[in-house]
């Protein structure tokens, strides 16, 4: 392998195995917040049951977290020495401030994690805030880093040196608002999904108790509130690039020829050697009427870029279409899960004798109403597109990622600097490739067979909002 | 004083903060390798009972450096990364499987089962070899040898960082972190009312102690040679500092004599803080001798300042929550929201 391509793929595994952990890091705290809120406000040992348990998953995901992390942060200088000479100069700051938050993060994740005993209720619950606010926080300067690399802003290049750099404006790029608000959206969708895809999966195989129920509903409410948010985002993104970045959109949608009118193309296998895209399902004016509101408004294809500067479609194409897919089937998913929990309410033995209409739940005034509850929707088809959901919405993080990636190529800063110039000119990649894709299979193994022990090892016991735990070690 | 100055000045109260916190987690790991015996079970309980709380925000104090070295020196760290690529990759590998390892063992389910013993010994010899080759790379550093004379930066396959002086400081830097922890242990194991492993953790003090001193002797009389520009700094600049250094380490060994356990933990701090300040002084006004200055490497003024002041604003959030996080689980200080038996009772759930 060569050594520009044995950079990228430790680089792109690096960030495809963090990426995950990072979602994580940013949706679960503010789940198990609002599960401890709840089990605070209402006493419910359940919401506390799913805390502790949240907990201690999040203990294992986070530090997984924080060493992938520290990979990446290795990696920019180790890989790409140039690249962090120029970003490290401009976008240097928001890198700093994400070091800042990720350091709140942690020192309140310790608090939190090891201070079920030490502290009271209120101010173990106060401890999750900030976990979660500094999560979304770190999420925003690191992304918005990699906005300044897609629409790089702040400074002036003079005879090949940087000068007049102003971080402030290298933070705020144009690319800043719109990819940051989509990452951080994407964290919670993709959490939201992924712990209801869990108690889905339990529910299936016969666990009915309120727990699996309570943890099924708290999941799906963070995804089915972000999901709709998600993609009005992404549609702001791809506005967004036909000005900023339309080389990454003509490739997105497998745009090889600029034209009027653009059809959308949906799937189908763009093929840059022929400049077309096979098999795809045409919808004709589509793209130009998304894109610009004009059916027969001009779209920018590649074939407008030189040959040397043109990202590979049939790459981005096709992870484009399987994020879009993906969000979409989340988004059908959450809202067949919502209709029918509040439309459809199981009718109580009272009830059912005098057998109502079903459906509206409109019931007159005076009803008592313990006769028809909301329940969860517990059919099994449903069940089975959340369970498939969870691993999809990361599948749709993953191919995002891609998306902003590899449709940034052949820039590593766009119109700045080129991949291939950043590269380390340090022997032995390949080697280094392999090494670091051989710890990811082994954490990533570990990791599993840890979280398979802690889901079937039973319920964490918790007593009436625990108190009476180790007397000796309290004020030590 | 030129605010670069200030910055490098700033990233070097980091790096102390960095050896002094995430060190001796570090130094923890080499602990529980040599937890041999009957007591061996009591060592790993107290090891693990001791970082839990604590080694990722000691961690990322190794990240503020990274990221505060690359805006405010990006030359710098460029070179460093070019250079030092092969002992900062495998002091990377070490890094991860530390912090892997460690959660891996601390969370299974069955602590007796063999997965639980692997990752035990991952933890413990990956803790052994991060601080050797992070010390490895600041002798490199030090020495002046990691640029070819012409100023060109290769990846360096070992001729700078396996010389006799690198693999000393390697070792002392194992040593001081193994030193560091015996200490702190002392105290914990004193806190969890253990005084019998608190005498083994005073005696592996003295021990890692006593060589961490015969190292530093030893780093100190191949300097002139092997690292010129260093030991013409510390000859003319350094000299108090370096003499503190010596007495406060024989007040600590003193102190872990008398067994004023809090006492040493203060005093070894200290030392570390005048050790790494007694490095950066002898080798002021360069950041990689003998061609990368304070001066040719700093990023402009202007993003220096920017950084300062969100370093300043930072701290200010974040030194009262470590503040917090220590006095909840490290110090005898009263803390806001600690449980107490009566608090326990007031919020009754039902």
């Amino acid at each position: 392998m060569p050594d520009l391509l044995a950079a990228r793929a430790q680089m792109g595994t690096s960030l495809a195995f963090h990426i995950i952990f990072s979602a994580l890091g940013v949706g679960l705290p503010l789940l198990f917040c609002i599960a401890e809120g709840l089990a605070l406000k209402t006493k419910n040992p359940t919401w506390m049951m799913l805390t502790r348990r949240w907990t201690r998953a999040a203990a294992i995901l986070f530090a997984i977290g924080a060493v992938s992390g520290t990979i990446l942060s290795f990696e920019l200088g180790l890989l790409w020495p140039t690249y962090i000479k120029y970003a490290g100069a401009v976008v240097g700051l928001p890198f700093a401030l994400e070091g800042f938050a990720f350091f709140i993060e942690a020192i309140f994740l310790g608090l939190y994690l090891y201070g079920w005993d030490r502290l009271s209720p209120r101010a173990h619950w106060l401890c999750s805030f900030p976990i979660w606010i500094s999560g979304a926080a770190s999420a925003w300067f690191i992304v918005s880093a990699n906005s300044w690399m897609n629409t790089p802003a702040g400074f002036t290049i003079n005879h090949g040196v940087i000068t007049g750099i102003n971080p402030i404006e290298a933070m705020l790029n144009p690319s800043t608002p719109y990819e940051t608000v989509h990452m951080i959206l994407a964290c919670y969708v993709a959490t939201g999904f992924a712990v209801a895809a869990v108690y889905a999966w339990a529910i299936l195989h016969g666990k009915r108790d309120e727990y699996y129920r309570k943890g099924l509903l708290l999941g799906m409410a963070m995804g089915i509130i972000a999901i709709p948010l998600q993609i009005i985002s992404g549609d702001l993104n791809a506005r967004f690039l036909v000005n900023a970045q339309p080389a990454k959109l003509a490739a997105m949608e497998g745009v090889f020829h600029t034209e009027s009118g653009a059809p959308l193309l949906l799937g189908g296998l763009a093929d840059p050697q022929t400049g077309k895209v096979y098999y795809a399902l045409e919808i004709p004016k589509g793209l130009s009427i998304l894109a610009k509101d004009d059916p027969n408004a001009t779209i920018r294809g590649l074939d407008s870029f030189a040959p040397g500067d043109r990202p590979n479609a049939a790459l981005v194409h096709p992870s484009f279409d399987g994020m879009v897919v993906s969000g979409f089937f989340t988004l059908f998913v959450g809202a067949v899960f919502w209709l029918l929990y509040f439309f459809r309410r199981r009718r109580g033995p009272i009830d059912r004798a005098l057998g109502s209409g079903a459906g509206q739940g409109e019931h007159p005034q005076g009803t008592p109403p313990p006769k028809r509850r909301r329940v969860v929707p517990e059919n099994r088809l449903l069940l089975w597109g959340i369970v498939l959901a969870g691993p999809l919405s990361f599948l749709a993080i993953e191919l995002g990622w891609m998306v902003t990636e590899f449709g940034r190529q052949p820039w590593t800063i766009y119109g700045i600097l080129r991949t291939k110039d950043a590269v380390t000119t340090a022997p032995w990649l390949n080697i280094s490739f392999l090494v670091f894709s051989l710890i990811y299979v082994l954490l990533a193994a570990a990791l599993i067979r840890l979280l398979i022990g802690v889901a079937r090892s039973p319920l964490p016991k918790v007593e009436p909002i625990d108190r009476e735990e180790q007397p000796q070690r309290a004020g030590v | 004083m030129d605010i670069a100055v200030i910055a490098l000045s700033v990233l070097w109260l980091g790096l102390i903060a960095y050896v002094v916190l995430g060190g001796a987690d570090f130094g923890a790991g080499i602990w529980d390798l040599f937890a041999v015996g009957p007591q061996a079970e009591r060592q790993h309980r107290l090891i693990n009972k001791a970082l839990g709380p604590v080694w990722e925000a000691n961690h990322v104090w190794l990240i503020f450096l990274i990221v505060g070295l690359f805006t405010a020196f990006p030359a710098a760290f460029a070179t460093l990364s070019i250079a030092l690529f092969l002992p900062l990759t495998i002091a990377l590998i070490g890094i991860v499987l530390r912090g892997a390892a460690f959660i891996f063992r601390t969370y299974a389910i069955d602590t007796t089962s063999r997965f639980v013993r692997w990752w035990s010994r991952v933890f413990s010899t990956s803790s052994l070899l991060t601080p050797f080759f992070l010390g490895v790379s600041a002798a490199a550093v030090a020495s002046g040898h990691i640029e070819a004379p012409n100023g060109n930066v290769h990846a360096d396959l070992g001729s700078s960082w396996t010389t006799p002086f690198a693999l000393t400081i390697g070792a002392m830097g194992v040593s001081l972190c193994a030193s560091l922890a015996a200490v702190y242990l002392t105290v914990e194991a004193i806190n969890d009312n253990d005084p019998q492993l608190a005498e083994a953790y005073r005696l592996r003090a003295i021990i890692a102690g006593a060589i961490t001193a015969v190292l530093g002797a030893l780093g100190l009389l191949l300097s002139p040679s092997e690292a010129p520009i260093l030991w013409q700094g510390m000859l003319t600049r350094a000299i108090p500092v370096v003499i503190a250094t010596m007495l406060i380490g024989l007040a600590t060994a003193a102190s872990l004599l008398l067994r004023r356990y809090r006492v040493a933990r203060v005093l070894i701090i200290l030392e570390t803080a005048f050790l790494l300040g007694s490095w950066g002084l002898s080798q002021f006004p360069y950041i990689i001798p003998p061609n990368v200055t304070i001066s040719n490497a700093a990023n402009e003024p202007s993003v220096i300042l920017a950084l300062l002041i969100s370093i300043a604003i930072g701290m200010a959030i974040l030194i009262p929550s470590l503040y917090y996080l220590f006095s909840v689980f490290k110090l005898s200080v009263p803390a806001p929201g600690l449980k107490k038996e009566e608090t326990g009772e007031k919020e009754s759930a039902h």
